[in-house]
């Protein structure tokens, strides 16, 4: 341990940013229990009946599957598309390598209004696919770079002389494929494939631009802002921002986890 | 014997193209769905709209008359004031905390950094709706604020201003910053600051000289990536900014779906990227040069 | 007549070139079955990538790589009857001491009662019976070593590839591995191949080294001819300790080494068919040398130094004298003798006989 020390002004600094960090979450499912109809302090009464209320409005209900079913297909499709580019590029001499990486990692940098307006521009050609294909297929494109990213630096710590063990001794690209490549990057691959479930699940941006009448949950509730908040919207967020916290923190648990295995062995 | 050199061959053949098959799929999903759309805008913005009909030409006229317009100036104005505050407000909020987990955290690093970058992953509309809860006329920081007699009348500044904006995305964006910071931090050898300590150097110029130049790549990283998603972030200040001072992405958004003009939009849209990519190109160079001068 | 057995390896004149560097420079070497051949040098020599270009991990920019007779040019390392033992091992951390020795043999569609069968006498060969359901990452260093041996021998490859299989172990345990890797090639009778840069391993190990230097085969011989008769200069100067003196060839057999008051008379193996006058460098052997107050008879070559330094290491002492030209001269003799006192002047001594000649 290094001697630069400032006592006690680091940990407690440290513990309000955690806490400015978890404010905001703690607020609304504190709110999601308060019995007024416009929430507000002083709780007077605590309540479970906006969970039950907001499960039982079938709108919000049909935006949260909505959401659950668009992100599930992209979190599948950009998995898919991000492991062979990821394995490729982590392994094999790719030329023009610069360009390749740049095009598959812009959509990160390039803010999301001018993807979302340049998708509009694009599904003028096809507007039969405005709606939930083209909020599919967008995210897919979003989600494909983290995925890349992630799934390109699991790759690089990856051994290669695995691969050149199971090759050596009889195993052709794909049995190798199978039975190495895939058991030790599987972790990774379900991590990555959270992520991009959760991504997708809450962007809204180039989904509301491409929406048509599909309606998912970041949208309703965009709706639903810009009248008088019923309190069903806090129970229902609650719910879901409980499920991506412990979504997220487990598929990047798992990341670590395997980062520091792969660093003992 | 030839049969099986030419089996042999084709295989080769085959396995020749598996790098080509892996990253087709990705490349050209890309290209239709990232470089045409971007390439489209491009187009666009070169284009006339008559009545809400796009017409084809060639011309620079949205881009003089965006410019012509002291709203759009007023607009992008803010938006790039707004993004270097939140950039200076994230690295001074974030440095202690990542210097925390890296060097202070010991075993719990790994939870702690996790914990940090969690909130990132609800959903921006969530995260806005929770903040309106805080800010509002009525809110919580307002109604903590009166009962403890700090103020007579709730803050109206609180919400829907370039105050609430700016909250939203420094909230937004910390996680963001903490993360590259981590990463340069926990670069930096113990042994180099107990040097330092044992030349002397006091525990301020310690920090100074050895720790802080040494972190530059993660200050570099993490300011770029918060000022150019500052930039062009449409969601918090569309919910917590209000209808008065519009910032840029909402200027560009209103023109393209409420006036409907597309080329204006467009045009609007370029010189937002090209704001993007010029603060871009300029850090490359800057994060070459930090991590060549860590000689990482 | 029957039909000659082919070598199990054969290297015809390959190289490998990166961009502007070349790797392998023309090395060809043919490897009978049933050898244990190693392949020599320090690091960047190429060695590896040799050993890559017979797994088939590498392909050569030219020339032609034989496996038991045949062509495996174009050939997968998995269509390549050649197993390997990897520098880290490379033991799938996801399968079980015995899944990972099974490998090999499923891949090869063995049947499932004959995989075990092999599996629990490749676990008795590898004195690891009872260590089958153990994770390779329960395994100690040697351990692990000999798991990747084993998965390496149970496929029964034409050619066993050993890529730098000891380095990661210490000293005693690479003493006993060594061993035992010799018994195993010989109770076998497969063909090895091994890499080290270790020269004392490649001596103990193997029949015939194959000594490299910046990608070029320098000698492939056995190691008593390596260490007797070294080709070149690079090779008396890696194997083993050596003198070497500059030295011009005389007219009647006779050696003028610069610079010193040599007169030797030397057999016309040693001349290799050299001309008289040509450049060519003497190489001593230090084991070869006396120092003493005067040399015996039979010892013809003698230099007078000054002795210098005197380094004690067990059985054996290392003398080093100072010629009068700054020169110095290693001797190695058994720490049982005198030693001479530091600073005196001693004479070393050899006999012709023992001196070997490789071109300047």
């Amino acid at each position: 341990m290094s001697r630069l020390s400032l006592g006690w002004t680091l940990p407690a600094y440290s513990v309000l940013l955690y806490a400015f960090l978890y404010l905001p979450i703690a607020v609304i499912v504190l709110f999601a229990f308060d019995a007024k109809a416009i929430p507000g302090l002083p709780i007077d009464t605590f309540t479970t009946d906006w969970f039950a209320v907001s499960l039982a409005d079938t709108r919000l209900v049909g935006s949260l599957f909505t959401s659950i079913r668009l992100a599930l297909l992209a979190a599948v499709l950009s998995t898919a598309l991000a492991m062979p580019a990821a394995m490729v590029l982590a392994w094999r001499p790719v030329r023009m390598k610069s360009l390749v990486l740049c095009l598959v990692l812009g959509p990160v940098v390039l803010p999301q209004l001018v993807l979302g307006l340049g998708l509009i521009v694009l599904f003028r050609a096809a507007p039969d696919l405005i709606g939930s294909p083209a909020i599919v297929l967008a995210h897919t494109t979003m989600t494909s770079s983290y995925a890349t990213l992630m799934l390109y630096s699991r790759f690089l710590g990856f051994r290669r002389s695995y691969i050149e063990a199971a090759m050596n001794l009889g195993a052709d690209e794909f049995v190798t494929f199978r039975e190495v490549v895939l058991p030790l990057v599987a972790p990774s691959l379900i991590a990555v494939l959270l992520l991009a479930f959760t991504d997708a699940f809450g962007e809204f941006v180039v989904a509301w631009f491409l929406a048509g009448f599909t309606e998912t949950l970041p949208i309703a509730i965009w709706t639903s802002l810009r009248q008088v908040i019923s309190p069903k919207i806090y129970a229902l967020s609650a719910l879901v921002i409980l499920v991506t916290l412990f979504v997220s923190v487990s598929a990047q648990i798992w990341i670590l986890g395997q980062s520091r295995r792969e660093c003992e062995s | 014997m030839s049969a099986a050199r030419d089996i042999a061959r084709r295989r080769s053949r085959l396995r020749a193209a598996l790098p080509a098959a892996g990253l087709l799929p990705l490349v050209l999903w890309q290209i239709v769905f990232f470089v045409v759309p971007v390439a489209l805008i491009l187009g666009l913005s070169v284009w006339r709209s008559q009545s809400y009909r796009l017409i084809p030409a060639f011309t620079f006229d949205n881009y003089i008359a965006i410019f012509a317009r002291p709203a759009i100036w007023r607009a992008l104005l803010l938006s790039v004031e707004t993004a270097a505050f939140v950039t200076v407000a994230c690295a001074v909020l974030a440095y202690p905390v990542a210097y925390f987990i890296a060097k202070k955290a010991g075993r719990w690093r790994g939870l702690l950094l996790v914990a940090v970058i969690a909130p990132f992953w609800i959903s921006i509309v969530m995260r806005v709706a929770a903040w309106r809860l805080l800010l509002g006329e009525r809110g919580v920081i307002n109604q903590m604020a009166i009962a403890l007699g700090l103020t007579e009348a709730p803050m109206s500044f609180l919400l829907y201003s370039p105050v609430s904006t700016a909250i939203g995305l420094i909230y937004a964006y910390l996680p963001l910053y903490v993360l590259p910071l981590y990463a340069a931090i926990s670069n930096i050898h113990d042994n180099w600051i107990d040097a330092a300590m044992d030349l002397n150097a006091s525990p301020t110029r310690t920090f100074f000289e050895v720790i802080l130049p040494l972190s530059a790549p993660g200050l570099v990283v993490g300011a770029v990536f918060c000022f150019v998603f500052g930039l062009g972030e449409f969601v918090t200040p569309a919910l917590l900014g209000g209808g008065k001072q519009l910032m840029f992405s909402q200027v560009i958004q209103d023109e393209f779906q409420r006036r409907l003009d597309w080329p204006s939009g467009a045009a609007m849209a370029v010189v937002l990227l090209v704001l993007v990519f010029a603060s871009l190109a300029l850090s490359m160079k800057w994060i070459r040069r930090a991590s060549g001068e860590t000689g990482l | 007549m029957t039909e000659p057995v082919p070598n199990a390896v054969e290297l015809r004149a390959v190289s490998k070139v990166y961009g502007a560097s070349t790797a392998v420079r023309e090395v060809s070497m043919d490897i009978a079955r049933g050898a244990f051949v190693t392949i020599l040098g320090p690091s960047g020599c190429g060695k590896s990538t040799l050993l890559r270009m017979i797994s088939g991990f590498v392909s050569p920019s030219s020339g032609d790589v034989l496996i038991d007779g045949v062509s495996v040019l174009g050939a997968a390392p998995y269509e390549r009857d050649t197993a390997m033992v990897f520098q880290d091992y490379a033991l799938f951390p996801h399968r079980t001491v015995a899944q990972n020795l099974a490998f090999g043999l499923r891949m090869r569609k063995v049947a499932k009662d004959e995989i075990a069968r092999r599996v629990e006498a490749m676990l008795e060969l590898v004195n690891l019976k009872g260590f089958g359901d153990r994770r390779v990452s329960q395994m100690s260093g040697g351990q692990a070593q000999r798991v990747a041996l084993g998965r390496a021998l149970i496929v029964r490859p034409a050619v066993l590839l050993l890529d730098e299989p000891l380095g990661a172990l210490d000293l005693k345990l690479r003493k006993q591995m060594q061993a035992e890797l010799k018994t195993i090639h010989r109770d076998l009778g497969l063909t090895f191949v091994a890499v080290t840069h270790d020269q004392e391993e490649a001596l103990t190990l193997s029949d015939r080294i194959a000594v490299m230097n910046g990608g070029a085969l320098e000698q492939f011989d056995t190691p008593e001819n390596l260490y007797r008769r070294p080709a070149t200069r690079f090779v008396a100067d890696f194997v083993g300790n050596a003198n070497l003196f500059d030295a011009r060839l005389g007219s009647d057999g006779r050696v003028e080494a610069q610079g010193l008051p040599l007169t030797l008379f030397l057999n016309p193996v040693q001349r290799g068919g050299r001309q008289s006058g040509a450049a060519i460098a003497l190489v001593v052997r230090p084991e070869t040398i006396a120092v003493g107050a005067t040399a015996p008879e039979s010892h013809d070559g003698r230099v007078e130094a000054q002795v210098e330094e005197i380094m004690f290491s067990g059985a054996v002492q290392q003398i080093v004298g100072r010629l009068p030209d700054g020169r110095r001269i290693t001797a190695h003799q058994s720490a049982a003798l005198p030693a001479p006192e530091r600073g005196t002047t001693a004479v070393f001594s050899w006999p012709s006989q023992s001196v070997w000649l490789v071109d300047a």
